[in-house]
């Protein structure tokens, strides 16, 4: 991963920020120039809930490299009690453990690491509450 | 839209497997060179080259059409169509409008991939990760399986689908594959062996996706006017539909993981093209890169009732011959999944079938055919249908 892109992307992977459109009221995530449901360009940038639902999870044993560190990993379809869905990881709980419908919380964590010198990708996991 | 008819006159494709001793052109160059040999014209009267691949250009060459140029001695219009890992069907479906428009008479497509070249599993999973969200699903830490994981669990949760329907897909496809002289697995594989396998993203198994590999795949295709003018052409096939769409990437973002939004709305622009219905349909060559891919594509594409897809073909409704013969060249699963390759072989196994050249694995009575290619989690869908009536022959 590149630094631009890193540093394009960290308000939306370390705030967890989406956008609010003002004329169709839809919150919508990741950031866009315009509201994807209505194409308005009147939004503004509004913080996803913190907590949801698991929807549907997996288990991920094999992935890029950088991401490789965790493996096997838990991936998770989560729906956050706004009503905005994202994928994400489920850390800090077993595989055995997680049922569909548990509530979860959001967390900081890293992401991907890119070897001994490279740079560390952060962003949001998910834990069972 | 323009009357103009279009056939396929000719089609070459590699044996699909490992090809190190190929490089990619060469692997190209060789299915192009078989099917202009196929449609028995010369080359010279080829007006231009649409190629499909996901990747040919990470393998050094940013764009293998000049060297497939050279190695063929065309010098033509080479232009690479990009719908992912379904840019064979999509380069076929440019040319097909290149030729409906009425400007172009006579253009080869090409398909090809060289999989074998990436030893590295981690460039491979990031070229699939190109194919989902890369940094909404495969940067969080999804991959093209896990997301396949889900579809599935959503498809057994809504409509009861078990494990056995499910492997009842790949063991039908494995039995396909053997009568496939190109399929990179001719062998049979039993029900038990896929149940039996490692878990690797539940319910997924091991032997459940389909592998990744080397191939190309090659067709000819040409307006009416052509064919009639040209009589060293001997054996044409119409196309009488071909339409694409899009869905939404990220599997987050759509409203439902149990149906192909866009596969749905693909078949009924080409069957509006085509004027008939899913019910015409004999033979159908489909995504299942995953079992769920198969079942999915019988649903939405309306061969049969949503929900049904697993206990349909559990019963032996897709096998050849039964009431729609599915997958007859082994399927993404035995014949392997070359990405841009596959769209085009797709569409050579329902040529070889209205040619009646499928040998061991030929379908009797056949009325029309169907392909459908896809794109990652169905961000993307193509769908053709060609006609064996005997008034378009």
């Amino acid at each position: 991963m590149e630094p631009p892109k890193i540093w394009r992307e960290r308000r939306e992977k370390y705030l967890a920020l989406g956008v609010l459109c003002h004329d169709c009221k839809k919150k919508n995530f990741p950031i866009t120039q315009r509201c994807p449901d209505c194409t308005s360009g009147n939004i503004e940038e509004v913080k996803l809930a913190q907590t949801g639902k698991i929807l549907y999870f997996t288990r991920v044993s094999q992935t890029a490299k950088e991401m490789m560190f965790y493996a096997p990993y838990i991936v998770a379809l989560i729906e956050l009690d706004d009503r905005i869905r994202v994928t994400g990881q489920i850390t800090d709980t077993k595989f055995e453990d997680l049922t569909e419908g548990m509530k979860v919380r959001m967390v900081f964590r890293t992401l991907s690491k890119n070897g001994e010198e490279g740079l560390i990708g952060y962003g949001f996991k998910f834990v069972h509450i | 839209m323009s009357k103009r008819e279009v056939y396929v006159i000719g089609y070459g494709i590699t044996k699909f497997g490992e090809h190190y001793e190929l490089n990619p052109s060469s692997s190209a160059s060789q299915a192009l060179s078989k099917a202009i040999q196929d449609a028995k014209i010369s080359k010279d009267l080829i007006q231009s080259l649409y190629f499909g691949s996901l990747v040919s250009n990470r393998n050094g060459q940013s764009y293998i059409g000049a060297e497939v140029s050279r190695e063929c001695n065309l010098n033509i219009p080479i232009t690479k169509i990009d719908v992912g890992n379904a840019s064979g069907a999509g380069a076929f479906h440019q040319a097909f409008i290149a030729i409906k428009s009425g400007l172009l008479d006579c253009i080869a497509i090409l398909g090809t991939e060289k999989l074998s070249d990436f030893v590295n599993s981690s460039t491979l999973e990031k070229i699939l990760g190109g194919t989902i969200d890369y940094q909404w699903e495969f940067e969080q830490g999804a991959t093209l399986t896990s997301l396949y994981a889900w579809m599935t669990q959503a498809h057994m949760k809504e409509f009861n689908t078990t494990m056995e329907q499910l492997a009842s897909v790949p063991v039908k496809n494995h039995k396909n594959g053997v009568n496939n002289p190109i399929a990179q697995f001719r062998r049979e594989i039993s029900l038990k062996r896929f149940l039996d396998a490692k878990r690797i993203s539940d319910p997924i198994g091991r032997f459940d996706p389909a592998t990744h590999c080397d191939g190309s795949a090659a067709v000819v295709i040409a307006s009416k006017e052509f064919v009639e003018s040209h009589t060293e052409i001997e054996r044409k096939v119409k196309v009488v539909g071909s339409a694409q769409s899009s869905d939404k990437i990220a599997l987050h973002h759509r409203e439902t993981l149990s149906s192909l939004l866009a596969t749905q709305v693909t078949s009924k622009k080409a069957y509006e093209m085509a004027q008939i219905s899913s019910k015409d349909i004999s033979i159908a060559e489909v995504h299942d890169s995953y079992p769920i891919g198969e079942i999915l594509a019988i649903e939405d594409l309306g061969f049969f009732q949503k929900g049904d897809g697993g206990s349909a073909t559990i019963e032996g409704k897709t096998q050849i011959n039964s009431d729609i013969s599915v997958n007859t060249s082994g399927g993404l699963k035995a014949r392997g999944d070359p990405f841009g390759a596959t769209g085009i072989a797709q569409i050579i196994e329902i040529v070889q079938q209205m040619r009646r050249e499928a040998d061991q694995r030929q379908v009797d009575d056949i009325k029309y055919g169907l392909t459908q290619n896809v794109m990652g989690t169905g961000a993307s869908v193509l769908v053709n249908i060609f006609s064996n009536l005997e008034e378009d022959k």
